[in-house]
């Protein structure tokens, strides 16, 4: 994924309803590139065959 | 004895010593309300005392004790809460502008099982906004570290670590997400625990991240946590997610001997590249410590851990933007920047990113589980660095450099139990040089919170740390 601009984040918020001032956006602007870049080795990884499950069953 | 030597006391020794009225419930509030009033205008551990509310219940609880009533385990003994617990008559804040809460029409359940253990409210404490972490200007002050007031205490549950530490109350609660109870525990030198997700109710608690949140006591012993927990856990029907499992009483299970544990020591976390050489010293070094005592240790290798922060943060985040999104729609000038900047951000995540972070995460439980089904716990430090200064954690983010070592760093080392779902604690091993806690951290199977409790408590016996007091 390439790296997003302000102004593109700034047209994503805008779609999505979200408040984004001139002093907020640089920094989200920073903040949403390191997420990518940070998740970007989950590509890697065998996720077809895992199930998403946000916690582990109790079997007892 | 004196009013210090008192107030550090374990909630244990206190009541034993309520018990046998060697000690009264009213002395009990009035010496950690004198604490208070003369510590906390700098450390800034509350958001709220409940004073009168408090000296009444002291008052009740020594007239039920003279009057031979039967008495809870925790009868007359000084608590304090997290202020994303709900309190009967109190606003639940959360650290926060943006909350106009009506007052609380009850108690979270384990508030209410503390006081049916006759456990004394003192009142509601600081926290970083909505338990997020990463706040820069906190709306009920700076909390600040007791061992030097320069420094970060940890978060979320900050308050909770600093008026443990501090002895502001004799024990407190907080909730850990991804390590906001074992953070402020390491970071302040005292014990934290995360319980096993589902061994304890989250009804009345402000939520973060429903498939993590778990609340869990802070103490300044293992044993002060142990009784704790055996009180505030076990199945609630206003929490449908709490286990039906049995609870058993922790502190029989504390015995020093770890003979015919096999203990697990997670390399990524201990040894790699991110970790201060001073905070794994401190942790191997207590890794020995726990081979001495006849616990079979070993290194064990978790290779996604590295990614562990991030994908908690996809996650938790993201469930943190849900739950914000009409607040932050209607009033985003009411939040803290670094708060509306981090669930912003999340808000914008790409939903596949989201999905594929669900995915990892069962893969890094995977990972965690099969670890464990090999060893009794795995040992680790609870965070990379001891306390940071505050300044770090206030300074702006000026480039996407800035924002791994700030946050997903930091959060590979709390957050592996929080995905996996286990119980983990941390217990103070060690200072650096410059005076500030280091902890270690423990990891144990799901509901098996008492064998991370008696590692935790072996290792405390056979060291010194929890007698050291914060030079406040």
């Amino acid at each position: 994924m390439t790296e997003l601009t302000p102004e593109q984040v700034r047209a994503l918020a805008a779609a999505g309803g979200l408040p984004m001032s001139d002093d907020d956006v640089a920094e989200v602007t920073h903040r949403v590139n390191a997420f990518v870049e940070a998740l970007a080795p989950l590509a890697g990884l065998p996720l077809e065959a895992v199930e998403p499950l946000p916690v582990a069953p109790d079997t007892d | 004895m004196s009013g210090e030597d008192l107030a550090f006391r374990s909630a244990i020794e206190l009541a034993g010593l309520v018990r046998t009225k060697q000690a009264s419930p009213v002395e009990l509030v009035r010496l950690y309300l004198e604490r208070i009033d003369r510590l906390d205008g700098r450390l800034r551990a509350y958001i709220a005392v409940s004073r009168d509310e408090a000296l009444a219940a002291a008052r009740q609880a020594e007239a039920a004790l003279m009057a031979g009533q039967p008495c809870g385990p925790l009868h007359g003994v000084p608590f304090a809460v997290k202020d994303q617990f709900d309190v009967k008559g109190l606003p639940t804040t959360m650290g926060s502008r943006v909350p106009k809460a009506a007052l609380a029409v009850a108690d979270a359940t384990v508030v209410a099982r503390l006081r049916a253990a006759g456990a004394v409210l003192l009142g509601k404490l600081n926290l970083t906004e909505f338990a997020l972490g990463g706040t820069r200007e906190f709306p009920f002050g700076q909390p600040c570290n007791p061992w030097n007031v320069e420094h970060d205490p940890g978060g979320s549950s900050s308050g909770s670590g600093i008026a443990t530490a501090a002895a502001l109350c004799a024990f407190t609660l907080g909730e850990d997400t991804g390590g906001s109870v074992r953070s402020p525990a390491a970071w302040c030198g005292v014990v934290g625990v995360r319980p096993t997700w589902g061994r304890v109710s989250r009804a009345g608690v402000f939520p973060l991240s429903w498939s993590m949140d778990a609340a869990g006591p802070l103490s300044r012993t293992v044993r002060d946590s142990a009784l704790v927990l055996s009180v505030i856990a076990g199945r609630d029907d206003r929490d449908p997610t709490t286990s039906r499992r049995p609870v058993p009483d922790h502190l029989p299970a504390l015995i020093t001997d770890v003979s015919g544990l096999r203990l697990g020591v997670v390399r990524e976390l201990t040894s790699g590249p991110e970790t201060h050489p001073e905070v794994r010293a401190a942790v191997e070094t207590a890794a020995r410590r726990l081979a001495t005592l006849g616990a079979t240790v070993e290194d064990v290798s978790l290779p996604l851990i590295p990614l562990a922060g991030a994908v908690f943060m996809a996650l938790a985040d993201s469930e943190g933007a849900g739950l914000h999104a009409r607040w932050l729609r209607d009033r985003p000038g009411d939040y803290d920047a670094g708060t509306r900047r981090r669930l912003l951000s999340a808000g914008l995540l790409p939903a596949t990113l989201v999905h594929q972070a669900s995915r990892a995460r069962a893969l890094i439980r995977r990972q965690v589980l099969d670890a464990l089904s090999e060893h009794d716990a795995l040992l680790a430090p609870m965070a990379h660095t001891a306390a940071p200064p505050i300044a770090v954690g206030r300074a702006p983010i000026t480039s996407r450099a800035d924002v791994g070592p700030r946050f997903f760093t930091r959060r590979c080392y709390g957050s592996p139990a929080s995905l996996a779902g286990v119980p983990a604690l941390s217990v103070p091993c060690g200072f650096t040089g410059g005076g500030l806690p280091i902890g270690l951290q423990v990891i144990g199977r799901p509901f098996e919170e008492a064998t991370t409790l008696r590692v935790a408590h072996a290792y405390e016996q056979a060291s010194e740390w929890q007698h050291r007091r914060p030079p406040v």
